[in-house]
């Protein structure tokens, strides 16, 4: 089943495109992981799926309805961010609590034994709660309700390391018990991309690529060796990114047209092959030049 | 084991050649049942559709045979299947890198022969 259809969704901001005609479907029960750069549209486009802003145009269907104003999206689906409002007369406890009341599917067990864990104070109010556990708080909300569709837009900031693990496990753990959509959106995709099933990449406001995780890793190659036999092997290629190392030599990133004994001859013509990690590939695929950074130190 | 992220391998074949060791170290042995896609997940901290693509590469190879409802068994042949693929895969892949390391380095056929007959009579002599 269809959990997410958006056909050509655009939405506009005066004259800028923040999300741009995008298209893309979401199966029922997967873990995808929305990736880009700041500004990408992110934000814009889990906000328009969660039913909080209306889009300029296109068709987004959650649940097969239009999510604005809709009453079944917004009881089976919970949004997770940063911005996370609740009402400040209640304690966390007492959130807790509303929460059970508001979610069909809330476990509060599990919502009380994930809050002594991270040592939680029920007599505690939201709004004075550091970043970190305002995170880990709003965390423990969207794991315990459960909902049909769970989206967590950057949820780790301020998260330190340890418990950014714990919860990537939490959350892996309570999905294999209870399947369900979760789209995950984060800066760091080498901490997340081991439990995620898909990669949906975007690049100002456009789709780039979406996959299997598997599959992007496996999207493009490394070849690094002397600067001319590595451009005579790379030639018919897609550049992606291109670095020169010391003299003579280069490292290039290209989409991995090759098959097996093609880069076996490549091997043997000296030339080291190397996979590309999802994290940098998505950093090339989405960088304005085939240099990145380096590009504007040089001025020659 | 603990799986690489850093991407030098695949986290799916990584899965596999553990379950393979598993298998030839009979730790599992043919006709028992062999961890879920589930198990796996929850061990390696992998999403189950990853730990899936390992387990069906090895009953592609009928390493791993399915029973209807109960989950994938190691099949009787597991073992020498998967000998004959380390042989013919992972040491031939090995070899490559070898020879090609050798005349980056100048080492002609008959010093790196000579090479391998000393680890090897190393190897005999522990």
């Amino acid at each position: 089943m269809k959990v997410i259809e958006c056909n050509q969704v655009s939405k506009v901001y005066g004259n800028h495109h923040a999300v741009d005609q995008l298209s893309f479907t979401i199966e029922e029960n997967k873990i995808t992981g929305l990736i880009g750069r700041n500004g990408a549209g992110k934000t814009t486009l889990l906000k328009i799926i969660a039913g909080y802003l209306r889009k300029t145009s296109g068709e987004m269907n959650v649940f097969s309805e239009e999510p604005f104003n809709n009453l079944k999206v917004s009881a089976n689906m919970i949004f997770v961010d940063d911005q996370m409002n609740f009402p400040t007369a209640l304690n966390l406890g007492e959130l807790l609590k509303a929460a059970d009341s508001f979610y069909e599917n809330w476990d509060m067990e599990l919502a009380k034994r994930l809050f002594d864990y991270f040592s939680l104070n029920p007599k505690q109010r939201h709004d004075s709660l550091s970043k970190g556990m305002k995170s880990t708080f709003n965390m423990i909300v969207g794991l315990a309700s459960r909902c049909s569709l769970t989206i967590f837009d950057e949820p780790t900031t301020g998260m330190d390391v340890s418990v950014r693990k714990d919860f990537y496990r939490a959350l892996l753990k309570d999905y294999i018990a209870y399947p369900r959509t979760i789209i995950l959106s984060s800066h760091l995709l080498n901490e997340i991309e081991d439990i995620l099933e898909d990669i949906l990449l975007i690049k100002d406001g456009e789709k780039y690529l979406h996959m299997s995780v598997s599959d992007v890793k496996e999207y493009a190659v490394g070849i690094s060796g002397e600067g001319t036999i590595v451009n005579q092997w790379t030639k018919e290629n897609e550049i992606l990114y291109k670095k020169s190392l010391g003299t003579g030599s280069s490292y290039v990133v290209v989409k991995n047209d090759f098959t097996e004994s093609m880069l076996e001859r490549a091997k043997l013509a000296g030339l080291k092959i190397s996979p590309v990690a999802a994290e940098d590939l998505c950093i090339y695929l989405t960088s304005k030049t085939n240099g990145g950074i380096d590009d504007v130190f040089d001025r020659s | 084991m603990i799986v690489q992220g850093d991407g030098t391998k695949p986290i799916y074949i990584q899965i596999a050649e553990w379950l393979e060791t598993e298998i030839l170290s009979e730790n599992i042995k043919p006709d028992e049942k062999i961890y879920s896609q589930y198990q796996l997940a929850e061990m390696y901290n992998i999403n189950p559709a990853t730990a899936a693509k390992g387990l069906t590469i090895l009953a592609n190879e009928a390493v791993l045979y399915k029973k209807r409802g109960l989950g994938m068994f190691v099949s009787s042949k597991a073992k020498a299947i998967i000998l004959k693929k380390r042989k013919g895969q992972t040491l031939k892949n090995l070899v490559t890198d070898l020879v090609s390391e050798a005349k980056r380095l100048d080492v002609s056929e008959a010093e790196l022969i000579g090479m391998i007959k000393l680890a090897n009579s190393q190897g005999e002599g522990k």
